[in-house]
């Protein structure tokens, strides 16, 4: 009788790790990039502080370089402004009004990022509190970094564009026939893949990918990285290797933007659905 | 009940580590060192079974929730609670099974010690990566992946046994 249960002892222990390793899978197969999200945002309510913390550390060290930047892109968004300035004295009638803003721009910063996963993620440091919202596209030094999945109050989380889950459209920047999609297949972190291009797309090594319109995250022309290498396959479409242009192991300060239609275009792909 | 304070501290010690610092380690393009690994590692050998499976099971639970994994730590490090007491066995004699202790250095031998972790951060980076790339990266990349992160792991596992040892014989 004794040998009875320490054999059902055995069996027990065989049938907890199975029915432990079986919860798991489904919890594994069934979770989505928003799941992830979310559970990254409910254990981010501890670890948040401690990352905000190292982040301002870090940030010190690239005071300097961030400096730089970011005047010389005042200096470049002067330039553009006087454009339009110039245009704007021709035809003086032509006032744009507020309503038009199609877009919203907003920054934030990076307090955790990971880069050597198959699925990483960016915790920001703006939350709902700050008026950032999920689907804004975050942008780093004008190319794409990302997207916001969940927000809670103070912090933010997006999905990395180095993600297995991330997908997007992307095109040669001038030549509006080569879209295709681009996505990360967990190789290297500096690299992407633009891929499904037509096979009359004028492609070279070099060029710049940028996003397309089709994207309602992304505004268009953003860009994504430069092609690195590309081979035909099956003779039909085009795959590329794009080496990013966002330095995603040194993300620091990211123009955050927001497509304002978003809930409404949402809602009726969801409706339809 | 000291041991379970000891223990304790060996955990948060080693959850803080993983977290803070090997999460954020951005050295090379997939290395992300399993420290956490270490608790499951330097569990006595005298736990019952159950014990060491639920302790994985929350070990796997809590670094799933802070590294934003779909049950990928939970699947990896319970398959390895499961395997430990085999594990053991292969290394240790019964007797030395039942007297209990901590399977460190100093009870196995380098030798030994570094077979049974070895074998332990293999099984468990090789399950965690295998599920990981279901869709994507050719099996060489997985493989790389899976051997660079065998030996940042098992380094990393050598040295917080280092400190941990370090305690115990203070206790002595």
């Amino acid at each position: 009788m004794y040998r009875f249960f320490l054999f059902l002892k055995r069996i027990g222990y065989v049938f907890l790790f199975i029915v432990i390793e079986v919860l798991a899978f489904r919890y594994y197969s069934d979770s989505s990039g928003y799941s992830q999200a979310r559970m990254l945002s409910i254990s981010n309510s501890l670890t948040g502080g401690v990352y905000s913390a190292f982040a301002d550390v870090r940030q010190y060290f690239y005071l300097g370089s961030e400096n730089k930047k970011l005047t010389e892109e005042v200096a470049n968004l002067r330039g553009e402004l006087a454009k339009y300035e110039e245009y704007g004295r021709f035809f003086p009638e032509l006032k744009l009004p507020d309503s038009l803003a199609v877009y919203e721009y907003g920054t934030a910063k990076v307090v955790n990022n990971s880069i050597n996963r198959a699925e990483n993620f960016m915790i920001l440091n703006k939350g709902i509190n700050h008026g950032i919202r999920p689907n804004s596209a975050v942008v780093s030094d004008g190319a794409v970094a990302g997207y916001v999945m969940e927000s809670n109050n103070k912090f933010s989380i997006a999905m990395s564009i180095l993600n297995t889950k991330f997908k997007t459209s992307g095109k040669i920047k001038g030549d509006n026939n080569s879209s295709g999609s681009v996505f990360w297949d967990a190789k290297k972190y500096d690299e992407v893949v633009f891929s499904e291009v037509p096979k009359y797309a004028d492609i070279k090594i070099g060029d710049t990918v940028v996003t397309t319109e089709f994207s309602s995250r992304f505004p268009e022309g953003i860009n994504i990285g430069t092609v690195k290498s590309f081979e035909l396959i099956n003779g039909t479409y085009y795959e590329a290797r794009v080496e990013l242009l966002a330095r995603m192991g040194a993300l620091n300060n990211m123009v955050l933007i927001y497509y304002t239609d978003m809930d409404d275009k949402q809602e009726l792909e969801d409706s339809y659905r | 009940m000291l041991r379970f304070i000891e223990y304790s501290i060996l955990f948060i010690v080693v959850a803080f580590l993983q977290i803070f610092l090997f999460n954020n380690l951005h050295v090379g393009y997939f290395m992300n060192p399993f420290i956490y690994l270490a608790f499951i590692i330097l569990l006595p050998v005298d736990l019952s079974d159950y014990k060491l499976l639920l302790l994985g099971l929350f070990t796997g639970v809590m670094m799933d929730v802070f590294m934003g994994t779909p049950g990928i730590n939970v699947m990896a490090t319970v398959f390895v609670a499961f395997l430990r007491p085999a594990l053991i066995r292969l290394f240790l004699l019964k007797d030395e099974v039942d007297e209990g202790g901590v399977p460190n250095l100093h009870k196995l031998g380098i030798v030994k010690f570094l077979n049974y972790s070895f074998l332990m951060v293999f099984l468990h980076c090789t399950t965690f990566f295998m599920l990981e790339s279901m869709s994507f990266a050719g099996f060489g990349y997985t493989l790389l992946k899976i051997l660079v992160n065998t030996a940042s792991t098992l380094i990393a596992v050598y040295f917080i046994q280092l400190i941990f040892l370090f305690k115990r014989s203070k206790a002595l």
